[in-house]
């Protein structure tokens, strides 16, 4: 059993910032990020999609204590859209065209950095993202994490604070 | 999807709820192990585009996941 705990999220942003990968979290896993409470199983990250970055996260998730195959590592290096990895100490969906985002960079522009390390996609291309994508558990948890952005504007927030006692 | 009075209200006393705890202890309860079959099934898999992805889940997932239209 892998579940992702927030030293894991501590270990993989400190390793991922230390190999230079440029990515961001994504989807609810990055939604977290701004306190939004629900679940999920696995991290979602949005890396930039170029052989120099693939080189980068390929380094980064074997020191993470990702097995990863040679052929994984030829999809990463490939630009795949999507590739899911299950070999390492958590779950990871590494998402690198995610459905209603154009690019990386203006995503990139848009996001956040949380607790001066994690970088997050804004809220905003985390809900179009799930808009787009339009399967049923999307439209299914889009009310509730839309009803969390308008909490946030309304108290004025980026996000909840981190250590709010 | 309609939301109705009732729900609102309860959202928003969970996201009180979520801004008293501090950020480790909200991953804390963010992240659970729930098998999903076929999906958590194989170590590895690659998509070359979403498209091909959206199919595959729509494939050969089941329903009840939610992967589907």
């Amino acid at each position: 059993m892998r579940v992702f705990s927030y030293e894991q999220s501590e270990r993989l942003a400190e390793v991922l910032n230390r190999w230079g990968v440029d990515y961001l979290f994504i989807g609810k896993s990055g939604a977290f990020f701004y306190g939004y409470p629900d679940t999920t199983q696995d991290a979602d990250l949005f890396p930039a999609k170029s052989p120099e970055n693939g080189k980068k996260l390929i380094g980064a998730l074997r020191e993470l204590g990702f097995d990863l195959t040679p052929e994984t590592e030829r999809d990463l290096l490939a630009g795949k859209d999507f590739v899911q990895l299950r070999t390492g100490p958590f779950d990871v969906d590494l998402v690198f065209a995610p459905d209603g985002i154009e690019t990386f960079a203006e995503a990139k522009a848009r996001a956040v950095i949380i607790d001066e390390r994690f970088p997050i996609a804004s809220l905003d291309d985390i809900i179009a993202s799930k808009r787009a994508a339009n399967r049923r558990k999307d439209r299914e948890s889009l009310p509730r994490l839309e009803a969390f952005r308008e909490y946030l504007r309304k108290h004025n927030l980026v996000a909840l604070p981190q250590n709010p006692r | 999807m309609n939301t109705t009075w009732q729900e609102q209200q309860e959202w928003e006393r969970e996201f009180d709820a979520a801004a008293r705890r501090s950020l480790r202890e909200r991953m804390r309860y963010s992240f659970v192990y729930n098998y999903k079959p076929v999906l958590d099934d194989a170590p590895d898999r690659a998509f070359d585009t979403m498209a091909q992805y959206r199919q595959w889940c729509k494939e050969n997932l089941p329903e009840y996941l939610g992967y589907g239209d």
